[in-house]
């Protein structure tokens, strides 16, 4: 039997549609349906210069619409071949922690209310907005904050903001170790979340899953610690677990807030003094970057011609992790109700998935995307 | 019942009823932090009407100058001033980051406070005054609005491309046809290529008319017709944009002046003074086919013609004018004259 759930569906944050084959109530197989929310931001921004289109880049997500900001600016950062000054990298960091606190808190209450846990969904919520509360004051805005621009960032942070920071993050350390702990001890959140959903290791490198999930599945990789900054100025690891179940996903994002709230600190303790904005010159050129965003990989392939961007393609973090979750996760799920938990613990964001959908004119069949260089060998009329 | 007499009491207290018809917060609910962007604020009294910030804004038709009619006077004008269409505008802040007017026109949070030291006004023109045919009469320094944006350097004005905001008024305001220029900053590469492109084509059509060249009498001139659609299909398609294409391939045909070099191979007397003389290897000496000349390495200079004592070598000159026709893409009216260089 197939077992058709959404596009609308009081489940699913976003539209999309799944359709469960089940046996019984044993899910064995998905498939799924994109093309709902296609905004078409890309086309949008070819042909309006790059001062403007930082702020369209941000709304390419409502919830992690940060690491799109960070991941434009330092693509062409790289065209310029220059670094911004260490004071505005520093800051960067500081934002893109508190970001990625928030999106983990969000995606863990989703996963609640999933599993009908009412009381530890309004927990995450209401811890998430101390952290929201901490975005707003030193960025003005509490999501499309309009914070990064070419070449550092907007506002300089005072000393004022950076102590009522760690004040936020003090209090929020007081009550935060208690819900990783109810999960972690809670006999039927375990029930509901353990060997549910497993994807093994050699799975996860399949289906070329990113970020939190694929670390919860044994895959260890972060692009954070490559990063120049990260490197050279933060003492952090990279969490991982070996289960790959519901429970290890939801819990190692649990861990990598506590990660998040440590990077936070020693930026702030040794943030430098100096410029917190460079002027840069854009060249004509193409360059591609690629970050750690909370929900997994943010990469951004663009050309310019210097003023104008040409062509830009934007692959955004949740894609391959959906995939992965309906092609490996969905193998032998015990009921309905688990398969759209295990959905929900891959962190899908749909809205930012939604990329544009190739069809060749003459055959009428979907052809692959092969990079931005042979976009004019398809017709896309 | 003793409940519903509460009620009844309770209903009918004088100071009930007051707060219950004036019922109304005290203050905002909600403080908005220090640093909060909201939509940008205007300040009618300051704008310049430039146009920075609508060239600026990333969200189509969130933001658009008005002007208002003066009753009190016949023909004036009112002010000018922006309006921010709230369903569209997205509070990035950035239309107030580029005004120029100091104080601010448009003010949204602390964001507006960084200007100076950055070029961020996403401009597509840069302009630039032509130091040579500039007339100093300095009127584009009373039409510019924008506070040191024109300076005077050593008696001439000069454009500060860092506070230019690109409004156009200057060169709207000069006397001297184009004395003040504005150049695309975007797809310098692509420019060239059309450039050379446009050149290189008339220079084709003129040279494969040597024989109409070779009996033009002196100060006799000839008048030929370009039809000007290939090119333009060519050059569309290197930079993308209709208007940019036309105003680049229109001030490249306004001031091009080229020189034509014709060859009479049948005037030759094989004496190879001339190929002593190329400076590029243009013209060399084979035992089998004799002098010969290969015109992609030309450069035009004009020894050839001034060496040779047959006059083999004819040297021309033409000059441009695109024209508007009734189909859109118009012709270039060539104009070839021989020139009056001795021999």
């Amino acid at each position: 039997m197939i077992i058709p759930i959404g596009p609308v569906h009081p489940a699913l944050k976003e539209p999309l549609r799944l359709k469960l084959h089940t046996i019984g109530e044993r899910v064995i197989d998905a498939e799924i349906d994109y093309g709902y929310v296609y905004r078409g931001i890309e086309k949008i921004m070819e042909g309006k210069t790059w001062q403007k289109s930082v702020y369209l880049a941000e709304r390419v997500c409502g919830i992690c619409s940060y690491i799109q900001t960070q991941t434009f600016t330092e693509t062409f950062e790289k065209i310029a071949g220059e670094e911004v000054p260490l004071r505005a990298q520093f800051l960067r960091v500081i934002t893109n922690e508190l970001d990625r606190i928030q999106s983990h808190l969000l995606a863990n209450s989703t996963y609640f209310k999933t599993i009908e846990h009412e009381t530890l969904f309004m927990y995450m919520l209401s811890m998430r907005e101390m952290i929201m509360d901490a975005i707003e004051l030193l960025t003005g805005n509490r999501v499309h904050m309009a914070w990064n621009v070419v070449g550092g960032v907007r506002l300089d942070a005072k000393e004022v903001h950076l102590k009522s920071i760690v004040d936020i993050l003090d209090k929020f350390e007081s009550q935060y170790p208690k819900y990783p702990q109810m999960f972690e001890n809670g006999p039927l959140l375990g029930l509901r979340s353990k060997e549910v959903g497993v994807m093994s290791k050699e799975d996860a490198i399949k289906a070329r899953a990113a970020g939190p999930i694929a670390r919860a599945s044994q895959v260890i990789g972060d692009l954070r610690i490559d990063k120049p900054v990260y490197r050279d100025h933060f003492d952090f690891k990279v969490i991982w677990r070996d289960e790959g179940d519901n429970f290890a996903r939801n819990m190692n994002r649990f861990d990598e807030v506590t990660e998040s709230i440590k990077i936070i600190r020693q930026a702030i303790e040794n943030l430098p003094e100096g410029n917190i904005r460079k002027k840069i010159d854009i060249p004509a050129g193409y360059a591609d970057n690629r970050n750690e965003a909370p929900r997994g990989e943010v990469a951004y392939m663009i050309e310019t011609n210097g003023n104008l961007i040409k062509n830009i393609s934007i692959r955004t973090p949740s894609i391959m992790n959906i995939d992965a979750c309906v092609k490996y996760m969905f193998k032998d799920v015990a009921t309905v109700a688990d398969a759209l938990a295990t959905y929900a613990s891959v962190d899908p964001c749909i809205a930012c998935t939604e990329r544009v959908v190739i069809v060749d004119e003459k055959s009428g069949k979907t052809c692959e995307f092969d990079g931005i260089w042979n976009v004019k060998s398809v017709d896309l009329k | 019942m003793s409940s519903v007499i509460w009620y009844l009491y309770e209903f009918a207290r004088k100071g009930w009823i007051e707060k219950f018809a004036g019922a109304a917060t005290e203050r905002e609910i909600v403080e908005s932090p220090d640093r909060f962007r909201d939509f940008p604020e205007v300040i009618r009294e300051l704008c310049i009407a430039c146009g920075a910030c609508t060239a600026a804004c990333p969200s189509p038709a969130a933001i658009k100058l008005v002007r208002t009619k003066d009753k009190d006077s016949e023909n004036g004008e009112g002010i000018t001033y922006p309006v921010i269409n709230t369903d569209s505008c997205i509070r990035c802040g950035f239309c107030a980051e580029v005004c120029p007017t100091d104080p601010k026109t448009l003010r949204t949070g602390e964001n507006h406070l960084i200007r100076e030291k950055f070029t961020i006004l996403p401009a597509e023109k840069m302009f630039v005054i032509d130091d040579y045919l500039c007339i100093r009469c300095k009127k584009c320094m009373d039409a510019c609005k924008v506070e040191g944006a024109i300076v005077e350097e050593d008696g001439s004005p000069m454009i500060d491309p860092s506070r230019c905001v690109a409004c156009e008024k200057c060169a709207k305001t000069c006397p001297v046809n184009g004395a003040i220029k504005g150049i695309y900053i975007s797809n310098v590469e692509g420019q060239k290529e059309v450039i050379n492109l446009v050149v290189h084509a008339l220079e084709d059509f003129i040279e494969a008319r040597q024989d109409e060249l070779n009996e033009l009498q002196p100060e006799e001139v000839v008048e030929l017709e370009f039809p000007a659609a290939e090119v333009m299909e060519q050059a569309r398609e290197i930079l993308l944009d209709e208007d940019i294409t036309r105003d680049i391939i229109e001030r490249v045909t306004d001031r091009l002046k080229l020189r034509i070099i014709t060859w009479d191979d049948s005037k030759c007397k094989q004496c190879r003074l001339c190929v002593d003389e190329c400076p590029t290897g243009t013209i060399s000496h084979d035992e089998e086919k004799g002098v010969v000349r290969d015109s992609n390495k030309c450069l035009r200079c004009t020894t050839c013609y001034q060496t040779c004592p047959f006059g083999v070598a004819g040297f021309y000159i033409a000059r441009f004018l695109l024209t508007e026709t009734e189909l859109k893409e118009g012709n270039i009216l060539v104009t070839v004259k021989p020139s009056l260089l001795p021999v």
